[in-house]
């Protein structure tokens, strides 16, 4: 016989679990995530929560490992556990039943100051068994810059810390925490009630589970979890042995820091696939810089490394939704991120304006496994993000008004398909705020929002996405800060594919006193009738663009993504430009003469 | 009155005749080249086997899937759109999330088949501006002109006129529907002032397209159908087309606005259950309609139908802002495969078997077990469906299994038969229960009410796993939706985006806007030939609190908005917000959104047949005996010899102990162990679980 196993960190047998009731709790995790994170983006005040839906969601163990993970933003894939080790090393022996914990200290897991993490310990008969906890992004959490603090110098200065600090304690509320949390952001009635929509998801959480460890027990319901884990591990395992062994490598760059605006900032990745196993080594990136653009490690590294691994080895395309984003996905991965380094930044660095150095990671791990499975992969993405905010003062109301905006980017071409246009890229997933929305109820005027026009999709034989181009004028005096990036950098094409286009961001545009902006203003004044324009990158292209489908280039031109005169120049298509249609034959002898 | 319902499925058109003494239902093969020529199969066959005259008919109800097949199949009209300059890619953009979190290679379905191509799509200077729809840019008509000519020139004749804010001012679009309809005078035009006058620009872009790109061939379907009832015969029937919100609409009607048609298919059955339940006593019902590849859940409490929230009313991944009944479609159903996935795990659904290869034991190629196959195995099928229509092979079933689950999971055959069920069941439980939570609801306070063909098949289980006391099974599972059609009232609603806050609201302006509404929906039911005294017309004001971002319905009493009947209605936000979070924010001041008119013209009552009455004793319409599986006591299964009976042959008052089998032409009905089955007056079924003696 063998021996009695426990499942890690307590003495609860671990016992086999048959494989209907194992699909049944599968299931059943599943669903427990998903209803905290439909809670609270349908009720809850801020934009950047109910339309981006920027949260996570999640119920751990006590050894703070995730069963479960609402999909609302892969920027948060696997960050849950993390907030609550952060918690513990300064709560460890004092977590009680009616304790509702706040956090957002980014030098002890969180993801970055604004993604504020309540946190709701489970107990059962008395007996601590795990965390029901989530984070959202609150529109200001006492920032340097309303909403923004891309230039701030330490972590005291860019934003309130919030470092494991109990709201309730043993049920009993404390007002006074609340009031001084409150009093110390610009926007205090909506964190008000986006905190309370918070602790009504993180509560139902508690629920749900208990519901469930009520009907199957504890054992069962932690040997699920285990088997769960090891589910993922297995099935990511299969599919990194797939690929070639070897030491893939890319690097790729930020613009800048916010202050120094002369040194680029190195993104270098390299990726050692052995057999099933894989190293992510960041250890060649730039070292943390004295701005908030540092990318803390738990909270903000390792989640854009799960993402791009979950995309690549796991595309939802073929495995459906079905592969639960828990434990199991780290563990066959060696991470190596010294600290001190951009990915993994000492105390008391900034890290607030982090989102760019996450999704630049993401866009050069994408370019390091282009070696090993090119057919998994997209060429260059914007791997950027402007996330401009909006903000004033009301006179009259006594009031600040606060709009952020996630801009997104788009994909480069992949094998079979064309890059996404106008879409958010790689670690941002985020809903749009209407137009129709923003206009009611800010002093601002949108005058544009659509695709970029003025540089065509990246050819090749499957074309780059193309970005926006989003101009916003004030009503009335404010300001803008934006975390923005990739104004000198240029998405890759691939495979013969060509590049694509970098970002732009103007102050102005088109009138007389018309100015560049750079990618990270922290609060640039705007008087009433001031705009403000940004363009986002456009992606590379996949494969060599003469083998191009030629129907496919016309229809481009047809439909704005390619110019008239790239045709021949760029795919080696000739088209009739009277009938317009493509020459089939003079389209093969131009083709196999630019071959030869 | 005689009435017709007739509901175009997939792959059945199903016919339900009513009158005062008679009810009758009939099945034809769906024709989906041109469906009505099925319709007008079955519309004779049903009159002949009735004994009724074309001529006699009153009215008939028709539930069609024209438009959505035309969506979903990509098969609509080449769109033209003329919006707002800058504007030109929100239908390409959409609200920039893509659907999957975790994939490199997925596709944005309005990127790939956009609704509009892009060369189709026309910026002209023009803008008003909120609140008040202040003109900003006046319209450049010269650069409307040039749009239109080169529309022509392209030949596209379906357009829609799209501008932003256009719900606050629609002088412009209405200037560009002159300006076209002097170039292009038969040209289809879908204003989104009209057709979806609701703030949020993508949805409501998608959604004017949609209606310019189903509406051409919509409207010649409707028409065609018209002219052939009336040549057939059908003199003085009208006919009603089912709409996605629970309502019908005139043929007319429905031809302007056919964006409305979308999703209507399941809006039929939600309403016949309502309709069933009305005929028993119970007033809160959970509707499952299993069919081959999906199942339908829609939670009703006092039998009214939900209303979809605005991010779930999608079709094809578009999104369509009309009103759509809250149905939640599962991928599970008789044909969803069993396997054993790439992880090592056991997997049912929600890929399909569909109807070909189908299950294994229909003998047309299958070989991976099916949720029928398991069905078939534990012997709650017979081998003879369709009242004999169709044999089919167990030991194609038993082959299934035992190659493919049997050896992965070590488990034997019959286990293995019993998992497929449970893990199916299980998906449906947790579907029930996420819908049931979602809209504050506590599941074990509803009756389940069974239906498709394979719901009756798996409620008695998962009412059971759900805790809930009761099955009700309808007279007609199969033809559901048919019957539903014919107990709809004519349903128009009219709405408009006004926003206003609690803080500051003005009366005037309120019930100026309403009587604006209202004054469309009494022309609308007007002109419908609807008597004023049947007109019933109701307010609702979408709201939120200030600062959030989706809205919740709530009832404003009609005649003179006072500061009574606001907080009336506040108060409703209030319990509404409650309801569905768990909470309300008394203090918080609350945003007016959007204004919204139902206006309702009502039809007569649709007669009700009572079935012969009998005593307790079933042994009438006993037909044999077979052995069937179940779960002993909800743990090893055990082999229990089981009673069949012909539900035909059933009578008023009869009462069946299960274990047993009740059989009909479109479904099979399980009663489980420990489970009592009893008949009405209506012949509706009702099943009263973990239950050794019937009450009553």
């Amino acid at each position: 016989m063998s021996e009695q196993r426990y499942i890690e960190g307590t003495d609860i047998p671990r016992v086999p679990v048959d494989p209907i009731t194992l699909q049944v709790l599968g299931g059943e995790f599943k669903s427990v995530a998903q209803e905290m994170g439909m809670i609270l983006y349908r009720m809850s005040y801020s934009s950047i929560i109910r339309e981006s839906e920027d949260l996570g969601a999640g119920i751990c163990d006590t050894m703070c490992r995730q069963i479960c993970e609402s999909e609302n933003s892969p920027m948060h894939a696997g960050s849950v556990g993390g907030y609550i080790k952060g918690i513990l090393t300064r709560l460890e022996g004092n977590i009680h039943e009616g304790d509702v914990i706040i956090h957002n200290d980014p030098h002890h897991g969180a993801s970055h100051a604004p993604d504020v993490q309540i946190v709701i310990p489970i107990f059962y008969e008395g007996t601590h068994i795990g965390y029901s906890a989530i984070n959202a992004h609150l529109v200001d959490i006492g920032n340097s810059g309303a909403g923004v603090s891309t230039t701030s110098r330490d972590a005291v200065s860019e934003a309130t810390v919030l470092y494991a600090l109990k709201l309730y304690e043993n049920g009993k509320r404390n007002d006074q925490l609340w009031q001084m949390i409150l009093d110390n952001t610009r926007t205090p009635s909506m964190n008000a009630n986006d905190i309370d929509a918070l602790i009504a998801a993180a509560e139902h959480g508690k629920k749900r589970f208990l519901e469930v460890v009520e009907k199957y027990g504890l054992p069962v319901v932690f040997s699920a979890e285990e088997e769960w884990f090891e589910y993922t591990e297995r099935i990511l395992r299969e599919q990194i042995s797939k690929a070639p062994d070897g030491v893939y490598y890319a690097e790729e760059f930020l613009d800048d820091d916010g202050i120094d605006l002369d040194t680029r900032l190195k993104v270098a990745c390299k990726i050692i696939i052995e057999g099933d196993h894989m190293t992510v080594d960041l250890s060649d990136s730039s070292p943390q810089v004295p701005t908030a653009v540092n990318c803390p490690f738990s909270g903000s590294t390792k989640p854009a490394i799960n993402t791009v691994i979950h995309s690549v080895f796991l595309d939802a395309e073929e495995f459906g939704n079905f592969v639960p984003q828990n434990e199991g996905l780290e563990r066959p991965i060696t991470f190596i991120v010294p600290e001190g380094n951009l990915f993994n930044p000492r105390y008391p660095a900034a890290t607030s304006a982090r989102f760019n150095a996450t999704n630049r990671l993401a866009d050069t791990m994408l370019q390091a496994l282009a070696q090993a499975v090119p057919r998994n992969v997209a060429a260059g993405c914007s791997g950027n993000l402007h996330y401009i905010v909006y903000s004033g003062y009301m006179e009259d109301q006594d009031e600040f008004w606060v709009y952020g905006e996630v801009n997104e980017g788009c994909y480069g071409g992949r094998p079979g398909k064309d890059g996404m246009d106008t879409v958010d890229c790689l670690i941002a997933n985020t809903r749009n705020m209407p137009v129709e929305e923003s206009e009611w109820h800010y002093p601002i005027r949108v005058e544009r929002y659509e695709m970029r026009d003025d540089v065509p999709a990246a050819p090749g034989q499957w074309r780059g996405g193309k970005g926006i181009i989003r101009n916003t004028s004030f009503l009335s005096d404010g300001y803008i800060g934006c975390e923005g990036d990739g104004h000198y950098h240029i998405p890759k094409g691939l495979f013969g594919g060509m590049d694509g286009a970098p970002a732009r961001f103007t102050k102005n545009s088109g009138k007389h006193d018309e100015k560049a902006m750079i990618s990270k203003p922290s609060s640039e004044f705007m008087k009433a009738g001031d705009s403000i324009q940004v363009e986002t990158p456009c992606g590379g292209g996949y494969g060599d663009p003469l083998e191009r489908e030629p129907e496919l280039v016309l229809e481009d031109i047809l439909d704005g993504f390619a110019w008239f005169e790239q045709a021949e120049r760029d795919y080696g298509v000739v088209i009739d430009q009277t009938a317009m249609t493509v020459d089939l034959s003079a389209t093969q002898a131009l083709r196999a003469a630019r071959k030869s | 009155m005689k009435r017709i319902g007739i509901d175009v499925g997939g792959t059945f058109t199903d016919f339900i005749y009513v009158d005062e003494d008679q009810t009758e239902v009939y099945k034809t093969s769906t024709t989906p080249h041109d469906p009505s020529v099925g319709i007008m199969d079955g519309i004779h066959a049903i009159c002949e086997k009735t004994g009724t005259k074309p001529e006699e008919i009153d009215e008939i109800f028709h539930g069609t899937t024209i438009a959505t097949n035309m969506v979903l199949e990509r098969k609509g009209s080449e769109v033209g759109m003329i919006t707002t300059e800058g504007f030109r890619d929100v239908l390409q953009t959409a609200r920039h999330k893509r659907p999957y979190n975790f994939s490199i290679m997925q596709d944005l379905p309005w990127q790939t088949h956009p609704v509009c191509k892009r060369r189709n799509r026309y910026g002209v200077t023009e803008r008003v501006v909120p609140p008040s729809g202040a003109v900003y840019k006046p319209l450049d008509e010269e650069q409307v002109r040039k749009a239109v000519h080169k529309m022509k020139r392209d030949g596209i004749t379906a357009i829609a006129v799209c501008f932003m804010f256009s719900f606050l001012n629609p002088a412009h679009e209405r200037r560009v529907k002159e300006l076209i309809l002097e170039e292009i005078p038969d040209a289809y035009i879908s204003l989104r002032s009209d057709i979806a006058p609701r703030f949020r620009e993508y949805e409501s872009f998608t959604t004017t397209c949609l209606n310019s790109y189903v509406g051409p061939k919509t409207a010649a379907y409707i028409e065609n159908l018209i002219n052939t009832l009336k040549a057939s015969g059908f003199v003085n029937a009208n006919l009603h087309l089912m709409q996605s919100g629970g309502g019908v609409a005139t043929g007319e009607a429905a031809a302007e606005q056919p964006v409305n048609l979308l999703m209507s298919g399941p809006a039929g059955g939600v309403l016949g259950a309502c309709y069933t339940a009305r005929l028993t006593e119970v007033n809160d019902i959970i509707t499952l309609d299993i069919g081959g590849t999906s199942a339908d859940i829609a939670v009703l409490p006092n039998l009214r139908p939900g209303m979809k929230h605005l991010l779930d009313t999608q079709v094809g991944g578009f999104s369509a802002m009309v009103p759509m009944i809250d149905i939640m479609t599962i991928g599970a159903g008789g044909g969803s495969l069993a396997y054993i996935d790439e992880g090592g795990f056991f997997r049912v659904g929600p890929e399909s078997a569909g109807a070909v290869p189908g299950p294994a034991c229909y003998d047309r190629g299958g070989k991976v077990p099916t949720v029928t196959d398991a069905n078939i195995l534990l012997g709650r099928l017979g081998t003879e469906l369709l009242g004999g229509r169709m044999t089919i092979r167990p030991e194609l079933a038993v082959q299934a299994i035992e190659e493919t689950l049997a050896p992965a999971l070590n488990m034997p055959m019959l286990d293995c038969a019993q998992g497929i069920i449970d893990i199916m069941n299980s998906n449906m439980v947790r579907a029930i229960e996420k819908e049931s939570i979602r809209r504050g609801r506590d599941a074990r306070q509803f009756a389940l009410f069974a239906c498709g063909g394979a719901g009756a098949l798996h409620a008695c289980a998962v009412a059971r796993m759900l805790g809930m006391k009761q099955v009700m099974i309808p007279l007609n599972p199969g033809a559901l939706c048919a019957v539903g059609l014919c107990t709809t009232d004519l349903l128009y609603d009219f709405s408009k985006t006004s926003m206003m806050l609690s803080t500051k609201v003005d009366n005037e302006r309120l019930q100026a806007d309403f009587e604006e509404l209202e004054a469309k929906a009494h022309q609308r039911l007007i002109e419908d030939g609807v008597p004023e005294s049947d007109i019933r017309l109701k307010r609702i004001i979408e709201c939120r609190y200030e600062g959030q971002g989706y809205e919740l319905r709530a009832e404003l009493d009609g005649g003179n908005v006072t500061p009574e009947s606001v907080a009336g209605m506040l108060e409703r936000f209030h319990m509404a917000h409650k309801d569905f979070f768990g909470r309300f924010y008394g203090e918080t001041p609350v945003e007016f959104a959007t204004l919204r008119v139902e206006g309702v013209g009502v039809m007569p009552q649709l007669e009700t047949n009572r079935i012969e009455v009998g005593t307790q004793d079933a042994s009438g319409a006993l037909t044999g005996h077979r052995g069937v599986y179940f779960k002993d006591h909800g743990e090893k299964l055990k082999l229990f010899e089981t009673s069949v009976y012909d539900r035909a042959k059933l009578k008023a008052g009869n009462v069946v102990s299960g274990p047993a089998i009740i059989n009909q032409m479109d479904t099979t009905i399980v009663v489980e162990p420990e489970c009592i089955a009893g008949v009405n007056e209506y012949g509706v079924i009702l099943i009263d679980i973990d239950c050794t003696e019937r009450n009553g």
